[in-house]
């Protein structure tokens, strides 16, 4: 950049360097060096039709990590997240099956994961139990459900009104990446921009003190899980609308996925920090590394062994560059 | 004497950036306790951790008994004889006394299984000569922090040092532990053990060191005999300047702002009552565990009344909730700062307007710019240094965090402030900061209780001291009548006067 260019562009550009993280950028590196090594290795691998397919293929699983993010940066954990969307999926399928109108549907399959998460916030916030445990039983106790209450057989023949819904294409983009994007455009926003955002990040970096500061401490951590059981809810739909079914046993070891993308997103378990950037680049690694390796025909366990490696590297360069400072 | 039995030769460190440490060179003679002073940031910190091996010296060499020791790792610098007593104390608290004193290296028979009762047996020993009333099997964390302490020494005793290293082991100790904790020290120095004390009291430094050594900014600035010199003077080389004496102003108004009739908690608070004026500074005395941080915590509706009233400008007021207590405009300044008041990872700014977010978000948004101009506005009037709003808070002075803190009531148009401790672990140079900071807020019409331990503090600060005893106030002193002797002689309850005579007329 010129010397007058710089003059009107220096304070914006620092602007979009403080939003933007140096933990974010090397995110981003990571994800820049992945999509080389495969662009390199797989013909075609940045073929139009693959890079959108990527984003496709990520987007379940970036859906339910925001809402991972933000319990996680609230100090908790959300293991409930795929017996939720489990839950939420035999629910409005069922109930669309049967005839009812599509919104009536879709909103009683966002209501159960409200009332998911509402009870995980609640169990953590008021009863004062821990948030791994309160997850872990839930996620059996939501599963249970959802197989309950469909004797275990999935739920066949959405009509296909419902599955164009979330079938369909905008600008070329299929929906479902589009709506991801909304719901991290907002994510954003909240952390960014709202008290409850700074809220999210008070509690989780430092409770008590929080708590001095007449932040509402009980309310933002329910928020949060209630945020996350309604884009567990979200992503439910998006997947039924996809396969045209919904099995109880869906979303298995979906919670792991989301996890895994927030913390190479450079979200802490501590709590107290998290990126909503961060956290988008760690799904579409997860999602890159998968459609790479299956270009390549690498065997599954060979691709369970790179994402496991890609978690631990990440972590690793947190550690090692976290250190220094 | 003829060899120092600890001697740093021209230590220097330098990290990345930053040189912390210059030439610094002094020696500490057997049985010699030998206060080391300075303002946070002089370098006291990284000369003792060079001392206990976790960080190595870029130059110059430490001498243990005339010979040069590579203090390579904590183990290394144990197995030389040094024992080092943090700050905050390295402890786990779920563990038994006995277990803490042996940890990372365990009595063990057969090498597989741990001596539990050896352990309680040698602990005992070590613990006898120092408080014979500490129960080796108890777990750790149902001692006090005085008593801590001492099992802290006692572990030196065990692991036989020649140097013992103590970081601010007074901080939260009351008088009377504080003597205990001194006649201690001075048995472990009357056996030839080398102490280095740091401390920011330098009452204490001059109560229980012959000598000192001075630093400021990575250098030594000189090494004292503590008889021949003053405070003043010691202070005035600390902080490389003098520090005006200032008199003590009265802006209490008679306008009663704070009315607390009979409040009461589930614990340790029993029946309080006072009234607090505009523009007063009401101090509160008394030993820890008299209540004062519990009182405090009722008023800041961080924990909740059992009985009582509380009426603020003549209307009575509910405060269940910090947020209550913020909506009146009562605002606390905690004692424990990295665990009631900053959020470590977050900006100066976001620390300042956690408890006025509504005010910065009025539609739902937080409007940046605003909230940039007020952290300015407010931390330039508490005097923030460096003046960097988005850095996050940890890496602060504990100075500088309080300003933040001060700051976030400002911000919240708080107009009574309580403050715990407002000068805990705070060095000589910000402490006087602050003491100004909150006569100005009286000046400009705040009401500010500040709780204290330190009397000259309290006697600094207030128009009207209340000492409390056993959960209630046992006295009320106006400022004609305060002295250090008249709030001790209220704050002491009589039992432990009898049981300290006790204990002397035993030993």
């Amino acid at each position: 950049m010129t010397d007058v260019a710089e003059h009107s562009a220096a304070r914006p550009r620092a602007e979009f360097l403080h939003r933007f993280s140096l933990r974010d950028a090397g995110t981003l590196i990571g994800l820049i060096v992945i999509l080389a090594v495969f662009g390199a290795l797989v013909p075609g691998f940045f073929a139009e039709r693959n890079l959108i397919n990527i984003l496709q293929q990520s987007s379940i699983n970036a859906c339910l990590a925001l809402g991972m993010t933000l319990v996680i940066i609230s100090g908790g954990i959300d293991l409930s997240v795929g017996p939720t969307a489990a839950l939420s999926a035999v629910i409005s399928a069922s109930m669309l099956v049967a005839g009812v109108p599509f919104p009536l549907a879709i909103a009683a399959g966002f209501a159960i994961g409200l009332v998911c998460g509402l009870l995980n916030g609640m169990l953590v916030a008021y009863v004062g139990l821990q948030p791994f445990i309160v997850t872990l039983g839930t996620l059996s106790t939501y599963r249970a459900l959802a197989l309950i209450y469909t004797g275990g057989n999935p739920v066949l023949g959405l009509p296909a009104g419902f599955r164009a819904i979330f079938n369909g294409s905008l600008f070329g983009l299929p929906l479902a990446v589009i709506i991801v994007a909304v719901v991290a455009l907002i994510a954003w926003i909240i952390l960014k921009k709202t008290p409850f955002g700074e809220y999210l990040l008070a509690v989780g970096g430092n409770e008590e003190a929080a708590h001095i500061a007449g932040v509402p401490i009980a309310r933002t951590k329910i928020a949060a899980y209630m945020i996350s059981g309604l884009l567990a809810a979200l992503a439910a739909q998006i997947l039924i609308g996809r396969l045209g079914a919904a099995e109880p046993i869906l979303g298995n070891l979906w919670e792991l996925d989301a996890i895994a993308a927030a913390a190479i997103g450079g979200a802490s378990l501590m709590g107290g920090k998290g990126s909503v950037v961060g956290t988008i680049l760690g799904a579409v690694i997860l999602g890159t590394m998968r459609n790479g390796l299956t270009l390549m025909n690498v065997q599954s366990f060979y691709q369970l062994l790179a994402t496991g490696l890609i978690i631990l590297a990440a972590m690793l360069i947190d550690r090692v560059t976290r250190g220094r400072g | 004497m003829s060899v120092p039995r600890l001697q740093f030769e021209g230590i220097s460190k330098v990290f990345p950036a930053v040189r912390a440490l210059s030439d610094v060179s002094f020696s500490v003679g057997a049985g010699e306790i030998h206060g080391l002073l300075g303002e946070n940031g002089a370098g006291k910190s990284t000369l003792l951790r060079i001392l206990s091996g976790i960080y190595r010296p870029t130059a110059g060499s430490v001498l243990i008994d005339g010979k040069p020791v590579a203090l390579n790792n904590p183990v290394a610098a144990r197995a030389a004889g040094v024992a080092m007593i943090h700050q905050e104390l390295q402890q786990v608290p779920q563990l038994s006394v006995a277990q803490n004193m042996f940890l990372g290296h365990p009595l063990t028979r057969g090498g597989i299984f741990v001596a539990r009762r050896e352990q309680e047996r040698r602990a005992a020993e070590a613990l006898a000569a120092l408080d014979p009333t500490i129960d080796p099997a108890v777990p750790l964390g149902s001692l006090k922090v005085a008593q801590r302490q001492i099992v802290e020494i006692a572990r030196a005793l065990l692991d036989r040092a020649r140097i013992v290293a103590m970081d601010e082991p007074t901080s939260s100790l009351t008088p009377s532990e504080f003597e205990r904790l001194a006649e201690v020290i001075s048995a472990l120095a009357r056996d030839g053990v080398a102490v280095v004390y740091v401390s920011h009291k330098l009452d204490e430094v001059f109560g229980i060191c012959q000598r000192a050594t001075i630093m400021r900014d990575g250098v030594v600035v000189g090494s004292v005999d503590l008889a021949q010199v003053s405070e003043k003077s010691v202070v005035s080389m600390m902080v490389g300047r003098e520090l005006a004496q200032e008199q003590h102003r009265s802006h209490a108004s008679s306008e009663v702002r704070l009315s607390v009739h009979g409040l009461a908690s589930a614990t340790k608070v029993r029946e309080v009552s006072f009234d607090l004026h505009r523009g007063e500074v009401l101090g509160i005395a008394g030993l820890v565990g008299s209540g004062r941080t519990e009182l405090l915590r009722l008023l800041a509706g961080a924990d909740r009344a059992s009985s009582g009233r509380v009426e603020i400008d003549g209307k009575a007021t509910k405060l269940s909730s910090p947020r209550d207590a913020i909506a009146a405009g009562i605002g606390l300044v905690p004692e424990e700062r990295k665990r009631e008041g900053i959020v470590p990872l977050r900006s100066i700014s976001s620390n300042m307007a956690l408890a006025s977010m509504g005010v910065f978000a009025p539609r739902g948004v937080i409007d940046h710019a605003r909230l940039k101009r007020i952290a300015a506005e407010k931390m330039k009037r508490v005097n923030l240094r460096p003046f960097l709003l988005d850095r996050p808070i940890r890496l602060f002075s504990g100075g500088n965090q309080q300003k933040a803190i001060i700051g976030r009531w400002l911000a919240a148009g708080t107009r009574i402030l309580l403050f715990d401790e407002p000068t805990r672990g705070i060095d000589v140079g910000a402490k006087a900061e602050i003491y100004h900071l909150i006569e100005e807020l009286a000046a400009e019409g705040h009401s500010v209780v500040v709780v204290s331990s330190e009397l000259p503090e309290v006697i600094r600060l207030a128009d009207r001291v209340l000492v409390m005893r056993d959960g209630t106030v046992a006295a009320e002193l106006d400022r004609a009548d305060l002295s250090e002797q008249a709030i001790a002689a209220h704050a002491i309850p009589q039992s432990e006067t009898q049981g300290r005579q006790g204990h002397r007329a035993g030993a």
